[in-house]
This record gives structure tokens, C-alpha cells and sequence, in this order.
């Protein structure tokens, strides 16, 4: 390869580990997997196998992860829930590279996801030339992984059309894709698997049917626990961001970012950090992702038309658009918010100034 | 002649120990048995196999001239010592209790709070033993280590020899508390009487953490100087009926346990095998029951998961956190709502004991004896009728006291409306029935005074209440109750649900009862900052909501939404606290402005604003005359007027610049306009008394010239002292004071 990729898969970033892990496991395998289930576990989220150090790859609880690898063990599939910005296709990415050590059996769910994408399509020239014949099917995704017994995973279920999303069903349930035109059919392998990932806070998406919902075990994925590492996660980003959007700012105060954190944390908790006081919940999802792009936005403000250095005022713009999304109900606890828990805070009388003053 | 003695050393409120015990008693056959438990109830131990005894129930220790010095020991059916004690009354062999009577430690406690105990760091908590081997091991925490060592593995009777070596290691390590040693002391001298008397095989049943200490036996005498001296009270034993919920509380035996309900399931699983299919069951069912999606299949896949992820962490079969997860990746897909109630339901489990009513009266009945006698409010079964003057010391404290027992839900008294005004005066109907002192027994847990299980219930109660209004009512009764404990944390509660609700009239509704304890009752210091917190949070909420909250009503909800504005209008004027009042009239300004909401609304807070001075004389004529004019729907003008002068008669009479207004406007109205809204204005002054109808039809009559000095503000020179001071014996009297001697 003459110039690298723009951006590595995990089974290349992180071959090394994945070797060394493959080298010190010891303990029984299902069929078809790369590792055992406690291997799989240790890369995910890191520790020492054979006095070689696995680096973490998901920050978060032990046990969400250990469910969704016993999930994976009893050949049932794993649906991993979240809001936007909790890992879960970077969790799905590396899981398939642990298991299958490949994460390229991908279908990328958008509202125009075809069956083709899940089931199969056809080679036409093919097709027009020879007739209805193994040679001519083109094999989604999932009908590989099938035949090949791994992993395959599904990207934003819930944008696929709902109709598209149920030929899953039999896929899940009988193991099996029928080929009605050839009269055949693709037998899954031991090894097959499906990990898809799933949005549960954005409008407009295609619910999943019941019948498809009862296939999958569930694994929620939850926001960074502490302020201190959400507010680490906001920083780097930010800080690699804002690198390659040449926004020429000083870096933000680390104590900005954590106010910005702390607003963010405090309404999508529906409580105060010192738990004292309650607060109704805005209906956007307030991601850390969120709360990355206010930070940038307010830098950007700061550089073009502020003194440079991120101020309150630069910021309350972005977290007023963030918060209100309706603009009745999200108004509402958002002044709610301003009045009874801003207002009073020490030191946060600059911020409560340039909210007021935008609404 | 030997004794052959068994020391069995169990883990409180562990199924799996209590099963070990039932088997090791059955193999020993023991002819006494010795319970870790307090002796001051050995005479209660009989009732215990009594038909009408129904776990979980509690032993209750205290002292009758101090009812709230009192010890809890409760038991569940999976106890080991109630499974021991019950064996030993159905085999006819004789049963104590072998622990330091609490007698005397009630006795020490009282000592140690007049001492300066509180600095000696020999009173540190002691840390639980099983945590200390748990952490060892690996676990996080000791419930599921025992689980998963013993409890799970359903091990034989050899597993109390274990607990007895790993014990005797830990206590090699510990630093062991005074009053463990005097209590390990009095253990052994009662096993010292029993083998005295001559038993060839004595068992005793005590928490694991003792057993080293009893089965190795120092002199007697050194235990007698352990135990010389020992202070005494007089104390009192009864059984109380209890509740899975209260289980999980401390109590007695130290912690509480997290799972009563999941250990009764183990306890009444014996040694049945299919532990997470039967618990995986459960789950759907009452899933099923609350309407929640639940197959079949779903209990296979979720029993499947439990059972690999067991594996994955290593152990040998699925506990209650491997259920946990396993119930919310496939019953619930990921959502953890569902999860409460799996935790509520089937996890602690709703279950109320039953005690047999031989059992010895409670303190809480005492105490209500002793209140009842006080006051001289004897129950009576018929009813009576009681009027307080709340004046009245005496009369207070009945007051209150009827309020606590309407808290805890004893209905005795039930609130009548008082004839006559003045907000001293109470009327209560008293009737006295039998389920009432069953109401009585039922509250005994929360407490052994009135006041105390009153406090501690309605905390219990605000916690639950999930409605705003309902939490309102809590509190209206409570703050007659004069509990300023339960205030405070009541108060934490209404702050947390009056941010969640996102109706503004029940939080309108939650105001005045608090404005008026902030304004006329009498708390103290610091529920007086928490309670004007409380409403400056309110008021800050209505402020905010109030405007849309106001669009789009119908006549009826107008109505409701008026009456709640005039409420919280009445309520803020008594506090002096100005920037709520200002920014209360900055929202009603806002509604002012805003000609799209219902007539009735905007009437009443231009009249509002009108009275507190905010509007001008002048803005509100403006006003008056553009929602009087034709464009206006008629039904929208009568609203306005009748929010504007609603219920306000005598101030129309009195008020210069408003009677002036309307008089103003009605003589510059055409015929053919004065016909048209003629209905509409007799609707709203129909509604006036008729003297004030009369006098206003006189004035109207009498031309404007005379209105003015009808109304004139008589002049400080005007007074006549000597008439003047003739009222003052009355107006004396009129305030309480004794009529004074007229000179």
C-alpha cells in the first residue's frame, strides 16, 4: 500500500494485541471464534493476558460488556442501544474484530437501505446471460458472514425501513436465507452472528417491530459516568478538532468546559450534580458529541468575533440551541433551569447573564 | 460426665445457612438449644410456632419509661434462627436466647451517651467480617460471596466446620470491640448453665462471626469479671409484624439485607435445581401481569443468557446480578424502567408478617394511652363532637395530635368545618372503632412514640407519593402536625416533584399552604429558610410556566385557572419577600399583553395589577375600553369584565378611579352598543350582594360629585378622641384580653 488509509480497521490498529491474545488463550473457544469469551472481554476492556498489556478499548462498566459478549456466546444477537456519541459502533467494530477478527461485514443502515443490503441482489448482466444461477447472486453482507460463520454487523437498525429491517427475522430466528429463486437456500455456519447498533433518542427513526425486537438481546450503553471523564473526552476531541479546523482560538479553559459538562449532565440527569434538587429533561439527547460541537462552535465565535479566549457569551448561544429543540416544552426547562439552579450557582452569574439575554 | 457441644455459625438472614441449620439440627438432635438473641424475650420464643405467627415479623426490645431506647430484631422465614427456634419448638426441645440481655446494653448505651464516647476509636463501626474475606476473594461485595461459596453450592453440615476455621483466621487479624467481648462472654456462660444441667448435646445457633469465640472456652471466671458490674434497666420484649421492605433496613442484627424477596424464592426452592428457570418465570409473569411483552421463548433465552454469563465471570451458577442483567437485555430490551419494578416486586418483595394477638400490647399503644389520658381525649365509640380553641395550650396539643394520628392513618378524628370565623378555632367528630387500634399495631414499626412513627411514616410516605397534589395534601396535614422533622425532608421531596411537574396549576395549588406556614406558623429557624426555598422555587416555576400555561382554555378551565391565580396572588401578597411579588407581576403583565388568552384570565391580572398599583388608572381605561369594544366576540367581553370585577362589589363602591372607569365608559357607549352588552354586564353584577347592588344604584343616582366625597379619606384632624377611646374596652376584649375595670 503506497499511501495509508485515512483511518485503519480495528483488527489492523490493533493486530499486535489481538496476536498476543490469540497466543496466551487458553481457555475452551466457542466454534468459529477467534478467542475465547474472557479473551474477548480482556480486549475490550483491557488488562494483561500472558504478562502482555492489552490497552482498554471501551471505558465504562465491566458488566454491560461482559452481557453483551454472553449474548454473543449463546448465538442469540446483540441489538446495543444508546444516544448518540455512547461507542456503540466503536464497541460493535471491535467486538466483531475479537470474535470474527474482521469488523468488514458491515451494512450501514439509512432510510434507503434496499433488501439487497440485507438478503441479496443480482449481477444483471449476469443474470441476463446465464439466467437465475449461483454465479450471478451477489451476497449481501449478512448472507457472507453466514456462509463463512462470523460476525456480521448492522449499523443504525432503527434508520432502515421497517419492512427491510423484518427480513432479519428469519435470518435470526431460522439461521437460514432462503433462495426462493434457485431453490436454495444459505445455511448459517457456527460463528454467525449479528451485532446491530440502535439510536433510542432520535425523532423520526422506524421503531423496531416486536416481532425483531424479540430476537435480540438488548445492551443499553450508558453516558460516561463522571463528570471528570466526560469532560476528558470533550477536551481531546476538541482539542483534535479543533486542529483540523484551523480555528485559530486559544485553547478553551478546562473550567468552561466543565460548566458546559456540568449544564449538559445536569438536565439529561434531570438532577443537580450534588443530587439535591430535581430538573424536567429537555427532549434532545445532549450527547457528549453535543456538547463537543457547542465548544468548537464557541471557539470559532471567540476567535472571529470575541477577544479570542472562550467567554460565557460565546457559549450560551450554542448550549441554547442544544437544549431547546422544542421550542414550547425545551423553552420552558430551560428557563426553569436558568432561574432556579444558574441563578444561584457561585460564580456562574456571567453565564446566567448571557443565557438571559438570548432569551 | 462430657457435653457434646455444636457451635453453628450461620450468616443472619442467609437462606442457605438457615437450610444447613435445619439439616445439622436434624442430624444432632440436640436436647438445648441456644439462640443468638436477646434472653429478655425468652418467654415471647413459644409464640413462635403460634398458628397466627406469620414471618417476617420483629422482636421489639425497649424500655417502657423511654419507648424510643428500643432494639429491633427482626425475621424473615429464610432466617436461620427462626428456622432453628421453630425446629426446636416442634421437636419439644428447650429453646433460649444466649446473647447479652438487652437490658443491660440498652443500660450501656445510656452510659456511653453521657460519656464522651464519640472520640474513642474503639467505637469505630466495625467493618463487616464477611466484606473483609469477600474483598479477599474477589468480590465486590460479601452477600454474593457467601452466595456464591456456600449458599449456591448447597453445601452439607461440614460447611460450619469451614465457617469456623476461616472466622477463627479473620479474628486473628481484627481488633474485637468491648462489647463483642462482654457479649461472647454472656454466650458462654449460658452455654456453661445449659451443659450444667446435665444436656449430653447442646447446639447453638449464633452469627459466624462469634463462633471461634464460643467454641473455644476460657475459665469462667474470667467471663464473670467480663461481665461484673454490668448497669441495668427495666425493659419490655414484644413481637411486632414486619415487612419485606423494612428488611432491607438496618436494624437489630446490624446491616439489612438487599433481597428478601429473592432469598424467600431460594428458601422456598429447598434444593430444587432449576433456580433460574423458576426466578427467570417469575419475572415474565409479573411482567406479563403489568401488561409488559413476555414469551415463552423470552424465559429460555433469558435463563440461557444468566447461565453463559455466570461462565464468563466465573461462577458456578447464576446469582440474582447475573439475573438482573439477563431479565434486561431480553424481557425489557435494555430499558431499566422495568427493572424497578422486578426490584420492588419481586426482588424485596411486598410482604406484611402477622403476629397473634396474644402477644404483648406495643409501645406505640402505650404511648397513645399516655397522650389520650393527657389531654383527656378518651376513645370513645361513639361519635363526638369536639370543637379546639387552638389558643388553648391543652387544645393545641390535641389538635396535633389528631393530626399525627390522621398521618399514620389512624382515622379516630375526622376534620369538620368550624362555625364561626377565625382561623384558631378546629372542629374534629371523634368515633373511636376496633380496626383502629389494628391501625395502631400496624404503625407500631415506624416508631414507638406518636410523634416519631408519625415523622418516620410520612417521610416514608412523601418518598412514595408521585403526584404533586398528592404530596400538596401530605403537606397541608403535616405542617398541623407540628413534625419539624418530617417537614424537612417533606419539603426536600415537594422541591424535587415540584421540578418535575409540568402542570402549573398543581404547583399553584402547593403555594398558599406553604406561604401561610412561612407567614402565620410557627417553625422553627431552619425550616423556615428551607420552607421559603422551597417556595421561591415555586414561585420561580410558575413564573416561568404560567403564560403558556394560560393559552387556549376553555370557559371551565378559565374558571379553575382564575380561582388558582387569585389564590397565588393572595398568597404572595402576605409574604414581604419583593422580588417574588415582582416577578409575579411581571409574568401577569405578560399575560396582559397577551389579547389571544381567555377574557376571564386577562381581566382578573389587569385587575391585579390594577390593585397592587402596577398598571395606572389611566392604562387600565385603555385597556377597559378596547376589550369592551365591538370587534371583541361578546362572550369574550363578559369574560373580561368578569375577571376584572369579579367578586368585587364593595371595592367598585370604594375604589374612586374604577368605579369612575366604568361609569365613564358606559355613559360613552351608543344605544344601540349599550343594548348589546347590557346582558353581558348584568351577568357579572348579578353576581354582587344586593346591598352593594343597592348602594351602587344609589351612587349611580346621586351623580359622580357626591361619589367623591362618599369616598374622601377622613383627615387625621377629623378624629374625635373622646368617641374614639370609648371603643377601646371592646376592641380589647375583641383581641382576648380581660375586659379592664371602666374608670
Amino acid at each position: 500500500m503506497s499511501t495509508p488509509a485515512l483511518r485503519a480497521h480495528a483488527e489492523q490498529q490493533f493486530a499486535d494485541e489481538l496476536a498476543a491474545l490469540v497466543r496466551h488463550d487458553d481457555k475452551p473457544k466457542p466454534p468459529n471464534w477467534k478467542l475465547s469469551p474472557w479473551a474477548v472481554a480482556t480486549y475490550l476492556l483491557g488488562g494483561e493476558l500472558g504478562g502482555e498489556k492489552i490497552s482498554a478499548k471501551y471505558i465504562g462498566q465491566r458488566r454491560v460488556i461482559e452481557i453483551a459478549i454472553a449474548t454473543l456466546a449463546t448465538d442469540r444477537a446483540l441489538l446495543l442501544l444508546g444516544v448518540p456519541g455512547t461507542a456503540k459502533s466503536w464497541v460493535s467494530e471491535h467486538l466483531s474484530a475479537a470474535i470474527s477478527g474482521d469488523s468488514t461485514l458491515l451494512v450501514q443502515g439509512t432510510a434507503g437501505t434496499p433488501e439487497e443490503a440485507v438478503r441479496y441482489g443480482w449481477n444483471y448482466a449476469q443474470l441476463l446471460a446465464k439466467g437465475p444461477s449461483l454465479e450471478a447472486l451477489v451476497p449481501s453482507p449478512v448472507m457472507r458472514g453466514m456462509r463463512e460463520g462470523r460476525i456480521t454487523r448492522v449499523e443504525e437498525l432503527t434508520r432502515i425501513p421497517a419492512d427491510v429491517q423484518d427480513s432479519l427475522i428469519t435470518i435470526l430466528s431460522e439461521k437460514a436465507l432462503p433462495i426462493p429463486e434457485l431453490g436454495d437456500e444459505v445455511q448459517a455456519r457456527k460463528g454467525f452472528n449479528v451485532i446491530a447498533t440502535a439510536n433510542d433518542r432520535d425523532k423520526g427513526v422506524n421503531d423496531l417491530s416486536s416481532a425483531l425486537k424479540r430476537r435480540f438481546n438488548t445492551v443499553v450503553l450508558p453516558l460516561p459516568e463522571s463528570v471528570d471523564e466526560e469532560v476528558e473526552i470533550v477536551r481531546t476531541r476538541v482539542a483534535s478538532l479543533g486542529k483540523a479546523l484551523e480555528i485559530p482560538a486559544e485553547p478553551p479553559a478546562l473550567e468552561e468546559i466543565r460548566r458546559l459538562v456540568t449544564i449538559f449532565r445536569e438536565l439529561r440527569a434531570g438532577a443537580t450534580a450534588d443530587g439535591k434538587t430535581k430538573l424536567k429533561s429537555p427532549s434532545g439527547t445532549l450527547s457528549t458529541a453535543e456538547a463537543i460541537s457547542v465548544v468548537n462552535q464557541g471557539l470559532s465565535l471567540a476567535a472571529h468575533f470575541g477577544d479570542g479566549s472562550l467567554r460565557a457569551a460565546d457559549l450560551a448561544g450554542g448550549v441554547l440551541g442544544a437544549v431547546v429543540k422544542d421550542p414550547v416544552q425545551d423553552k420552558v426547562v430551560w428557563q426553569e433551569y436558568l432561574e432556579t439552579v444558574v441563578k444561584e450557582r457561585d460564580g456562574w452569574k456571567d453565564l446566567y447573564r448571557a443565557c438571559r439575554e438570548l432569551s | 460426665m462430657s457435653t457434646e457441644t455444636h457451635i453453628l455459625g450461620i450468616r443472619h438472614h442467609g437462606p442457605g445457612s438457615a437450610r444447613s441449620v435445619v439439616a445439622a439440627l436434624d442430624a444432632i438432635r440436640p436436647q438445648v438449644l441456644l439462640v443468638e438473641g436477646p434472653p429478655d424475650a425468652d418467654e415471647l420464643l413459644p409464640l413462635v410456632a403460634h398458628v397466627e405467627m406469620r414471618p417476617p415479623v420483629a422482636l421489639l426490645i425497649y424500655r417502657p419509661d423511654d419507648p424510643k431506647r428500643a432494639v429491633f430484631y427482626p425475621f424473615a422465614a429464610f432466617s436461620p434462627e427462626w428456622q432453628a427456634i421453630r425446629w426446636a419448638l416442634v421437636n419439644q426441645v428447650p429453646v433460649r436466647f444466649m446473647d447479652l440481655p438487652q437490658r443491660h446494653r440498652l443500660a450501656l448505651d445510656a452510659e456511653e451517651r453521657e460519656s464522651t464516647a464519640l472520640n474513642d476509636p474503639d467505637r469505630r463501626v466495625r467493618r463487616d467480617p464477611f466484606t473483609l474475606i469477600a474483598e479477599a476473594a474477589g468480590f465486590s461485595d460479601s452477600e454474593r460471596w457467601w452466595e456464591e461459596q456456600f449458599e449456591k453450592r448447597h453445601a452439607g453440615p461440614e460447611i460450619f466446620k469451614v465457617v469456623l476455621e476461616l472466622m477463627t483466621a479473620l479474628r486473628e487479624e481484627q481488633p474485637i470491640e468491648s462489647l463483642d467481648l462482654r457479649r461472647e462472654a454472656w454466650m458462654r456462660q449460658t452455654m456453661r448453665e445449659a451443659q450444667k444441667e446435665g444436656h449430653e448435646r447442646v447446639a447453638v445457633v449464633c452469627g459466624a462471626w462469634h463462633a471461634p469465640a464460643l467454641a473455644t472456652m476460657p475459665t469462667a471466671k474470667s467471663d464473670t469479671e467480663v461481665l461484673r458490674g454490668l448497669p441495668k434497666v427495666t425493659v419490655a420484649a414484644t413481637w411486632l409484624p414486619w415487612t419485606h421492605r423494612r428488611l432491607t433496613f438496618a436494624s437489630g442484627y446490624g446491616a439489612g439485607i438487599h433481597s428478601p424477596g429473592y432469598y424467600e424464592h431460594l428458601w422456598a426452592l429447598g434444593h430444587d435445581g432449576q433456580l433460574a428457570t423458576r426466578w427467570m418465570t417469575r419475572v415474565a409473569h409479573l411482567l406479563r401481569a403489568e401488561d409488559l411483552e413476555s414469551s415463552t421463548a423470552s424465559i429460555i433465552e433469558a435463563t440461557r443468557l444468566a447461565e453463559t454469563a455466570a461462565v464468563l465471570r466465573g461462577c458456578v451458577v447464576p446469582g440474582l446480578a447475573e439475573f438482573n442483567d439477563a431479565a434486561q437485555a431480553v424481557f425489557c430490551f435494555g430499558d431499566a424502567a422495568p427493572m424497578a419494578l422486578i426490584r420492588e416486586r419481586l426482588i424485596v418483595g411486598e410482604v406484611l408478617g402477622g403476629v397473634p394477638t396474644e402477644a404483648p400490647q406495643v409501645p406505640l399503644q402505650r404511648d397513645f394511652q399516655k397522650e389520650t389520658k393527657r389531654l383527656r381525649l378518651p376513645p370513645e365509640a361513639l361519635d363526638r363532637k369536639l370543637e379546639l380553641d387552638l389558643r388553648k395550650p391543652n387544645d393545641l396539643d390535641r389538635s396535633q395530635l389528631l393530626h399525627r394520628l390522621r398521618l399514620l392513618r389512624v382515622a379516630w378524628g375526622k376534620p369538620e368545618t368550624a362555625r364561626g370565623k377565625g382561623t384558631f378555632k378546629e372542629a374534629w367528630t371523634l368515633r373511636w372503632e376496633p380496626e383502629l387500634e389494628v391501625a395502631l399495631i400496624e404503625s407500631a414499626p415506624w416508631g414507638n412514640t406518636i410523634a416519631e412513627a408519625a415523622t418516620r411514616f410520612t417521610i416514608e410516605r412523601a418518598t412514595q407519593c408521585e403526584t404533586l397534589p398528592e404530596l400538596t395534601a401530605l403537606v397541608e396535614i403535616l405542617l398541623l402536625a407540628e413534625l419539624p422533622e418530617a417537614v424537612e425532608s417533606v419539603m426536600q421531596q415537594l422541591e424535587n416533584q415540584a421540578a418535575l411537574t409540568s402542570d402549573v396549576g398543581h404547583l399553584m395549588d402547593a403555594l398558599p399552604p406553604l406561604t401561610a406556614v412561612l407567614r402565620y406558623g410557627n417553625v422553627r429557624q431552619t425550616d423556615a429558610t428551607m420552607v421559603s426555598h422551597v417556595v421561591s422555587g415555586l414561585v420561580a416555576r410558575i413564573c416561568v410556566g404560567l403564560p403558556p400555561a394560560c393559552s387556549a382554555l376553555n370557559d371551565d378551565a378559565a374558571a379553575e385557572m382564575q380561582t388558582r391565580v387569585n389564590a397565588t396572588q393572595s398568597a404572595l401578597s402576605t409574604l414581604a419577600d419583593e422580588s417574588l411579588r415582582t416577578a409575579w407581576s411581571a409574568t401577569l403583565r405578560q399575560l396582559v399583553e397577551d389579547d389571544a388568552l381567555h377574557g376571564l384570565i386577562t381581566g382578573r391580572c389587569t385587575r391585579l395589577l390594577l390593585d397592587d398599583g402596577v398598571l395606572a388608572a389611566g392604562e387600565v381605561a385603555a385597556r377597559l375600553s378596547r376589550h369592551l369594544s365591538r370587534a371583541n366576540p361578546p362572550n369574550q367581553t363578559a369574560a373580561w369584565i368578569e375577571g376584572f370585577l369579579a367578586g368585587s362589589g364593595l371595592v367598585l363602591l370604594h375604589q374612586m378611579p374604577l368605579w369612575n372607569l366604568l361609569d365613564g365608559w358606559l355613559s360613552s357607549l351608543t344605544p344601540d352598543h349599550f343594548t348589546e352588552v347590557l346582558p353581558l354586564l348584568r351577568r357579572t353584577f348579578s353576581t354582587f350582594a344586593p346591598p352593594e347592588r343597592r348602594q351602587m344604584g344609589e351612587l349611580a343616582k346621586s351623580g359622580i360629585g357626591s361619589v367623591t366625597t362618599l369616598t374622601a379619606a377622613p383627615s387625621e384632624e377629623d378624629i374625635d378622641e373622646e368617641r374614639a377611646n370609648r371603643l377601646l374596652p371592646t376592641f380589647s376584649l375583641l383581641l382576648g384580653n380581660p375586659p379592664e375595670t371602666r374608670s
